[in-house]
Order: C-alpha cells, then sequence, then structure tokens
C-alpha cells in the first residue's frame, strides 16, 4: 500500500513546527520502505489534499491547539474531526474537509484512509525552532505510534517459492 | 458608548477580533480590528548570516514563501553590492509569475468568487470552492486544479523545491533553465494565458451581465477614496517584480515616486493602544485617523491599487482589459490618465486583470532565449552592509530591509509585509459594514456577518504573514457590548 506521511506547521514557530520535526524523524526511521513518501508542508487547504493525490493512505501529523488541552497530548483523529486544527485550513483557499469533498468531486485518486496524529501544542506564537518541553517529549510518543501503524500495514515479504 | 465585538477565530481560541462601539444613539461611533501578535521575528533573525534570509523568511508565510523569497533575495543584492545578471532577473521574474498565477486563480475561485457566483446572500456554508465548482460545473473545478497544479511544477523546477523555494541568491539565481524546460513551461504559460481569459469571461458573465451584482460593486459598501500604492517601471507600467513605488492621490495625480529602499522616508507607522497592528501612512499627508480623502494619509496596496497607481499595463490583452475595467466603472481621464476607482469590490475583478498580466508576461520571458543562459549569477564582491528588497506580493508591496555587520552577520531586519499597508482601509471597510447594519442599538446579525466576511476576502488579509492558517475559514463570534463593555449580546458564525 502506497502510504505518504505529511507533517504539516511552520518550521520556525515554535511548537507548530512538530508535526514537521516527526515527519522528518519518521522519514529517517522509514527510508527503506520504497512504499512509504514522507512531505512537509507549511499550508493546508487544497496544498494538503493535492499532496495526497496517488497515494491509498496518509498519515498527517499537525500541531493543535484545543480549548483547556494539556500540551504535549497527541490524538488521532479523521478528516471529519479537523474543526479544531491550526493548519489543516488554509484562509487563503479552504478547509481539508472541503478540499477532500472537491477532490471527490473532481474524481482525484485521493487515499481511502487518512489518519491525523495532531499533538497540543504549548507556544505557537513566538518565532523560534525549538519545542516547548511538554510537546518535545510526545515526540518519540508520536514517531512509535506512527510506526506501529505502518508497521501493522507493512505489506508481507515475499519470496518466490511461497505463492499460493 | 456600546461596543460589539467580532471574533474572526481560528480553530483556536480567540484569535483576533472585531470591536464595534456605539455611541449613546446606538450608532456606530467606531471600529477595530485586532489579531494576535507572533512574537520575535527580528529576535530570531538577529546575529544569523544575511545569507540565510531567503530561506528563512519564505518560512514565516505557508501561502507566499516566494514573495519573501523574491523580496529577501532583492534585498541580499543590495546588501552585498551585487548587481543579478540580466537572465537571473528574467528567470526570478518568470517564476514569480508563476506563483502570482497561481495565488491569484485560487483566490478567484476559492474565495473572491463564490461572493459573486453564488451571491453575497446565499448560504455561507455554499458560499465556498465547492459551491462555485458546483455552479459552474466540475469541468472548471478541474482547470482550477490543473493550473495549480502545473504553476507548482514550473515553480519547483525553477526554485529548486516545491513549497519554500531554494534558487535565489545574493547576484542571481542558482539554477540553470534547460531548454527543454523552457519549452515546457512556454506552454504553460500559454494554457494560464487562456485560463485567465476563461475566468475573465466568467466574471463578465456572472458579475457584468448581472445588475444586481454590478450595482453591488458600484454602490458605497466599501467606497473609500484613498490614495493608492503599486509598482511601477519607467513607463509607469504595473511591474510586479521591480521598478519604483508609486503613490497616486485620490484623484489619481502622481503624489509620489520613490525607490524601495527610501520607504522609510515616505512610509511611517502608526501605534494604536488597542491592538498589535501597525498601520502604516503617508508621512506628508500625516495621520489623521481613519478616514479617508486627500487629507488623510491612509493608503492602500491592493490589486485595486495597483491598477490605479499605474498608467497602463504592460501586456497588449491585460491592457485591454484594464481599459474596459476603467470604461466600465466610469473613471474619468485626468492629465492624460484614469482616475482611480475607489469601490473596493471591484478589486476581485483588478485582480483577475493582473492575473492575465501575470500569464502573459510569464509567455513573453519563457520566449526570451535569453532566459536558458548559463550566466545566472555575478558573485558578490564585498559587503554593503544595509538593503531593502521590495516586490507587488499579492496581498500587497512587501519589503523587506536588513542591516548587517561588516562579516554580513544581521543586527536589525524590519518587513513590512502586504496585508500591513490595508490595515486602515480593512478597518475603514469593516466600519462600512457596521454602519449600514448597526442602527439604534438594532444589530443585523446575518447581514454585518456576510458584510465583514466579504470585506475579508476582498483584501484577503494575511495577517501577521506568519501563521499560515490565520484565521482559518473566518469563523465570526459577535458580542454586543455596553459602554462598560458588559455584553449585551452574543452570536456567532463557523467558518
Amino acid at each position: 500500500m502506497s502510504t505518504i506521511i505529511i507533517g504539516i506547521g511552520n518550521p520556525v514557530l515554535s511548537d507548530d513546527s512538530v508535526g514537521i520535526k516527526v515527519a522528518h524523524l519518521l522519514g529517517h526511521a522509514l527510508r527503506d520502505r520504497p512504499d512509504v513518501t514522507t512531505a512537509e508542508l507549511w499550508a493546508g487547504g487544497l496544498r494538503l489534499m493535492e499532496a495526497l493525490k496517488g497515494h491509498e493512505q496518509a498519515i498527517i501529523i499537525d500541531a493543535i491547539v484545543t480549548e483547556g488541552g494539556m500540551p504535549g497530548s497527541v490524538y488521532t483523529l479523521k478528516p471529519s474531526d479537523l474543526r479544531q486544527s491550526r493548519n489543516t485550513c488554509s484562509a487563503h483557499d479552504a478547509c481539508f474537509p472541503e478540499a477532500l469533498e472537491l477532490g471527490a468531486m473532481l474524481g482525484m485518486s485521493l487515499p481511502q484512509q487518512i489518519t491525523i496524529w495532531a499533538i497540543e501544542a504549548g507556544d505557537v506564537e513566538t518565532f523560534g525552532e525549538k519545542l516547548t518541553r511538554e510537546v518535545e517529549r510526545a515526540v518519540p510518543t508520536v514517531v512509535e505510534g506512527v510506526m506501529r501503524q505502518i508497521e501493522l500495514e507493512k505489506p508481507l515479504p515475499t519470496s518466490g517459492g511461497d505463492r499460493t | 458608548m456600546r461596543r460589539i465585538t467580532i471574533n474572526p477565530i481560528t480553530r483556536l481560541e480567540g484569535h483576533g477580533k472585531i470591536e464595534i462601539f456605539l455611541d449613546e444613539h446606538g450608532n456606530v461611533a467606531n471600529t477595530y480590528f485586532q489579531v494576535p501578535e507572533l512574537r520575535g521575528f527580528e529576535q530570531f533573525c538577529v546575529g544569523r548570516p544575511a545569507e540565510d534570509m531567503p530561506v528563512i523568511t519564505n518560512r514565516i508565510c505557508g501561502v507566499c514563501p516566494e514573495a519573501h523569497h523574491m523580496a529577501s533575495v532583492k534585498a541580499l543584492d543590495q546588501l552585498f553590492g551585487v548587481e543579478p545578471t540580466p537572465a537571473a532577473k528574467k528567470i526570478r521574474e518568470l517564476f514569480y509569475m508563476a506563483f502570482f498565477v497561481t495565488d491569484h486563480i485560487t483566490h478567484f475561485y476559492a474565495l473572491g468568487g463564490p461572493d459573486f457566483i453564488l451571491g453575497p446572500d446565499a448560504p455561507p456554508g455554499a458560499r465556498n470552492l465547492l459551491g462555485v465548482v458546483r455552479k459552474v460545473g466540475i469541468e472548471v473545478g478541474k482547470q482550477v486544479i490543473d493550473c495549480r497544479a502545473r504553476n507548482h511544477h514550473v515553480i519547483q523546477m525553477l526554485g529548486g523545491r516545491g513549497i519554500h523555494p531554494v534558487a535565489g541568491v545574493p547576484g542571481g539565481w542558482s539554477k540553470v533553465v534547460s531548454a527543454a524546460e523552457r519549452a515546457e513551461i512556454e506552454t504553460i504559460a500559454s494554457q494560464n494565458v487562456e485560463f485567465a481569459l476563461f475566468t475573465l469571461k466568467i466574471f463578465d458573465q456572472i458579475v457584468l451581465g448581472n445588475p444586481a451584482y454590478l450595482d453591488l460593486v458600484m454602490s458605497d459598501v466599501y467606497h473609500h477614496r484613498t490614495y493608492s500604492m503599486g509598482t511601477v517601471d519607467e513607463q509607469n507600467r504595473l511591474n510586479f517584480f521591480e521598478g519604483r513605488i508609486r503613490v497616486v492621490d485620490p484623484e489619481g495625480r502622481e503624489f509620489l515616486k520613490y525607490e524601495a529602499a527610501d520607504y522609510a522616508r515616505h512610509i511611517a507607522e502608526r501605534v494604536e493602544p488597542w491592538t498589535y497592528l501597525k498601520f502604516p501612512y503617508l508621512k506628508k499627508i500625516g495621520w489623521k485617523g481613519f478616514v479617508d480623502g486627500p487629507q488623510s494619509g491612509v493608503y492602500t496596496a491592493t490589486p485595486l491599487s495597483r491598477l490605479n497607481a499605474a498608467d497602463r499595463l504592460a501586456t497588449p490583452l491585460a491592457q485591454e482589459q484594464f481599459e474596459r475595467f476603467y470604461q466600465t466603472m466610469g473613471a474619468k481621464t485626468i492629465a492624460g490618465r484614469h482616475q482611480p476607482v475607489h469601490h473596493r469590490l471591484a478589486t476581485h475583478w483588478a485582480r483577475l486583470i493582473e492575473l492575465l498580466y501575470a500569464a502573459e508576461r510569464m509567455q513573453e520571458l519563457a520566449g526570451d532565449p535569453e532566459i536558458t543562459s548559463p550566466e545566472i549569477r555575478n558573485i558578490p564582491q564585498g559587503i554593503v552592509g544595509t538593503g531593502v528588497g521590495s516586490v507587488e506580493a499579492p496581498r500587497g508591496t512587501l519589503t523587506h530591509h536588513y542591516v548587517s555587520d561588516d562579516r554580513a552577520i544581521l543586527t536589525k531586519v524590519n518587513l513590512v509585509v502586504g496585508t500591513t499597508n490595508n490595515h486602515a482601509a480593512i478597518s475603514m471597510s469593516i466600519r462600512k459594514a457596521a454602519e449600514k447594519f448597526v442602527h439604534g442599538f438594532n444589530v443585523v446579525e446575518e447581514g454585518l456577518l456576510n458584510r465583514v466576511e466579504m470585506a475579508f476576502r476582498l483584501y484577503d488579509p494575511c495577517f501577521s504573514c506568519a501563521t499560515h492558517a490565520l484565521p482559518g475559514a473566518m469563523p465570526l463570534i459577535v458580542s454586543v457590548r455596553n459602554h462598560e463593555g458588559k455584553t449585551l449580546k452574543s452570536f456567532r458564525r463557523d467558518g
């Protein structure tokens, strides 16, 4: 199954960059998997939908701020849950669910399975390359979680003699 | 005084709000809008090597990294005292036109179009890109996505990477255009011209062909007689990429023309106690508050103001549209040039004329044999220590100003981003919307929300040019407060 992993966020806006940092780590960890592509994106909306084209599965990693949320909390969401995400919308075109609907309407080849890993951010208003402590601590959790998800769906190794 | 608050929040809590102060009779006394401040960009940059800036500044906005990349590279040309080669200038501009095409086309179909194609009074949930595609047809939707894809491809080919270009360097460009790439870009540019013409035709049929919409454009909703800013070449033709900055007065007379490097001599920034936003104004006129007219230093930098500031456009098809625009809008001629149009809803039309210009200019540049020249860079020989770079970003004039020490380590960074130029005008448009729908404490909620959204859509503000998603899909929260700040009523609409 062709999988795309996308980290979204602003790479120089503190915790907003967490998705990009996680995607970067995953890209390294999964470098031997030809069926997995990793990418980073700075804008949601149409751009995000367009990036998914041609893949069967998508894993999106993003910072999130929810009312009363604890920084560092990790959520797994579906596109329809995206009302609270900062990045999957673009103020300049469309929200992700709307962009997905457009893609479907236009007959684009989009993943059937889309998972969003969202990490509750502490600071998304200060320029800086570092994550806050709580968010930094969540990074391995998300990396491991996504790896497990990918491993579960790993195609079984094939060898000539085992064909049935 | 009583106060109404509108919060155009993001998907997050509490980002940005519009406050409408009422007088004792319950009519609008004043309106303000506020957005959160993103902290520390200058500190983030100071102490870094200047040459890192084209890659750092293009990260502050996921929507227009190309504009920041270009303004930054131009600032570095000056900071290192190096003139790019002619081929490098052409490649930069070609790259920039591909970006303009994709940005303007997306704006029309996703943001500007819905208000007209579906109508300003259509249900808010239908006034989006999906609604537009349902109305104009799947085929047009496919063309929008195709247009974006082919121009993203050009940006990637020329800029080195897809989402954040890296090819610009002081003195030129780091990637040669091959003959095959040139030919491919030329074909893409022709497709862009066709699609721009097609889009103008849609605008013609739907807006100009509908007296009710035309009346709306020509009405006094968002009519402000301000100064207009735009970059022009030596013949006073619009240029997105280089030239001098020209400001014309509300009657259309040239008021200022200056090199970007002199911006601080002509533009000052007003600070108000109630917001982090700064309000740039013309120094020579001075700040007179949120008012229009020749005595007020308020100006705008938008697609509409750029057409107003130019005498004409440099490409033939766009020039035809330019003439038609001013004739249709009933602009008179003064001193050999058209008078400015001040109806802000006409910005949507102006944006499409700019789209056609960008597509035609892309075609010209792609057809220029020099574009494949290997002479793409002059190597800097010294450090001047200061540089100002400016381009027309889709949302207004963008200026980067850097100062460095003698090792080219940055000591000062100042950016004036496109939207900032328009903060005062946006406030004034919100006020017009409020005045229409708030009388004697009576607030017409739907009408007010619709008109505020329309104002935002026409300026397409990129608040603080930093959070790519701010302000999300524009959910609005309105609170009506009395003069002591107590909330009288509250209502909202999710985007």
